[in-house]
């Protein structure tokens, strides 16, 4: 099955054709993170994948990155098969990947720098993302002397500054408190809104899901995540991410999600209680 | 900081040591042939400087310890990285590193004796055995410690290997190699002055060596001590080296 909604026709940003992943564990075996996953995803689409923590988000974004291969099918990227990274993709991670030992500044102007533009207009434009993100006047910190919150934004900045096509982003903003976190998601949604980049964003949270994205698909719980849903999302733009939750469109269709959702949920919750003693740190994380 | 409130007692507890100390020895508590006395100690200190006669030594054991310190680090950095890199060398050359690492390496000096000469060069080959594993280990650590989701993400924004190596490995394994560096320089010094100690024609080690020859009690403890100022000397630059390589580091305090 595959999930293209009305986008079908047309190049496609982000393709998955029966693709499966394998690690191999360290007792001898395979784990099956994802299982024949097909999806397609237009240029400008903004797409959330929600499934229960642990499942296989992560790695269908790092499919997409190019920075692992799927062990069977093919993922494509614009039409071309993703062999190694890939270029025309930006990553923002759950994780902080700020280099702790450079400046704001130099964070921003590093993907420039390695894509080998010169120093000063690397600067320029790195200044003008740190103030698209709201962070003018704090070029000269160290990651160690911003909030959560800030340093999200820088990374945001640094993945945006290299003029990605497609946005992959896992869960990025699950570290920060609420009203951080509501800022950021319309922040997110202003900056896009400027170009429409292409964006899968994963995340545990169906709220956020709903809240950002034109499409919400839903991964099954792992091992062997599948996707068993897609839901096209009406809501109008522009949004904001706190007052579209009140609307009663909202509401129906976060119940239609949580119905498929909630057996996964409650599927990988418990899976992760009996497969406690077996596979070490395959339980539910994050 | 406590710093200020601490000074009056540790200067405090150096008269007291060094009062009870003149005062047994005029009172021949102390035999001053056996421990000599703070005063003469201090009236050779001087003497040395005066005639200038102490600064060649200087010169030397400081030229052995930068020496050594620099080719041992240099060493140490490039096989820590070069075996952090390919886990199969690292497995191989393990034991041999081990044993390298465990053996007690003064056993090493006369031999570079032989082999070196006299002079400098057998110094520093002494002191390059010492801080070539502090660095080595620690730079292997380091490497291997570097976070995979810095690595992926400067993957992402367009890293080929070799911009992972500037941007990402070495400044990441820099943090670890800045942390031994007060050990390592230490090192190169004891490298230094155990060296000339057994066989030198210069140097504060020769110098200690030399008074301990003619029973010149006075003689070294004046050398140990100009070799314990020296000592704090360096650790203050290194301090200062530190602080300033690691200045985006939260606790930018310089001791690791």
């Amino acid at each position: 099955m595959v999930f293209g909604g009305a986008y079908t026709r047309r190049v496609t940003a982000i393709e998955f054709a029966g693709v499966s992943r394998r690690f191999p564990v360290p007792r001898g075996g395979a784990y099956v993170a994802v299982e024949s996953v097909s999806l397609s995803i237009a240029p400008g689409e903004f797409v959330a994948i929600v499934g229960p923590t642990g499942g296989g988000k992560s790695t269908l974004l790092n499919l997409a990155a190019g920075l692992i291969r799927p062990t069977t099918g093919t993922v494509l990227s614009f039409g071309q098969p993703v062999l190694g990274i890939n270029r025309r993709a930006a990553y923002l991670f759950q994780q902080d990947v700020l280099l702790p030992w450079k400046t704001a500044l130099d964070n921003v102007e590093l993907g420039p720098l390695l894509r080998r533009r010169p120093k000063a207009e690397a600067e320029g434009l790195a200044r003008q993302w740190l103030a698209r993100v709201g962070l003018r006047g704090f070029e000269n910190r160290y990651p160690h002397q911003l909030s959560g919150g800030m340093r999200k934004r820088v990374a945001l900045a640094q993945s945006l500054i290299v003029g990605p096509e497609v946005l992959l982003m896992d869960e990025p903003f699950s570290a920060l408190d609420v009203q951080t976190r509501a800022l950021m998601e319309n922040d997110l949604l202003r900056i896009w809104q400027d170009d429409r980049k292409t964006v899968l964003f994963v995340t545990h949270d169906l709220e956020e899901a709903i809240a950002l994205a034109d499409r919400v698909l839903v991964l099954s719980a792992g091992p062997g995540a599948r996707i068993i849903g897609s839901h096209l999302v009406g809501l109008r733009r522009p949004r904001d991410v706190t007052e579209v939750r009140l609307e009663p469109a909202f509401q129906d269709l976060y119940r239609a999600v949580w119905s498929q959702l909630r057996g996964e949920v409650l599927r990988a919750y418990q899976s992760a209680g009996a497969g406690a003693n077996g596979r070490a740190g395959g339980g539910a994380v994050s | 900081m406590i710093r200020p409130r601490l000074l009056p007692y540790q200067i405090g507890i150096l008269v007291a040591v060094l009062t009870v100390w003149q005062l047994a020895a005029q009172q021949h508590w102390l035999d001053p042939f056996f421990f000599s006395q703070p005063a003469a100690i201090g009236r050779r200190i001087v003497e040395w400087f005066a005639s200038g006669f102490i600064y060649r030594h200087l010169w030397t054991t400081a030229l052995e310890t930068v020496l050594a310190f620099l080719a041992g680090a240099a060493l140490g950095v490039a096989f820590g990285f070069w075996f952090a890199r390919s886990p199969a060398l690292s497995a191989v050359f393990d034991p041999y590193l081990k044993i390298g690492n465990a053996l007690p390496r003064v056993v090493l000096a006369p031999i570079f004796t032989l082999w070196f000469g006299l002079g400098v060069l057998s110094k520093v080959a002494f002191g390059v055995t010492l801080v070539f594993f502090i660095v080595f280990f620690n730079t292997y650590q380091g490497i291997r410690e570097v976070d995979a989701n810095l690595l992926n993400n400067a993957r992402m924004l367009g890293a080929t290997e070799r911009d992972l190596v500037r941007h990402v490995l070495l400044p990441s394994a820099l943090v670890w190699i800045l942390s031994s560096l007060h050990t390592s320089v230490g090192l190169a010094l004891v490298g230094a002055v155990v060296g000339e100690y057994l066989g030198a024609g210069r140097g504060l080690g020769y110098v200690i060596a030399q008074s301990e020859g003619t029973f010149d009690t006075t003689g070294v403890f004046a050398g140990m001590t100009v070799l314990a100022v020296f000592t704090l000397a360096i650790d203050f630059i290194v301090t200062g080296i530190e602080r300033r390589l690691l200045s985006w580091k939260p606790d930018a305090t310089g001791r690791a």
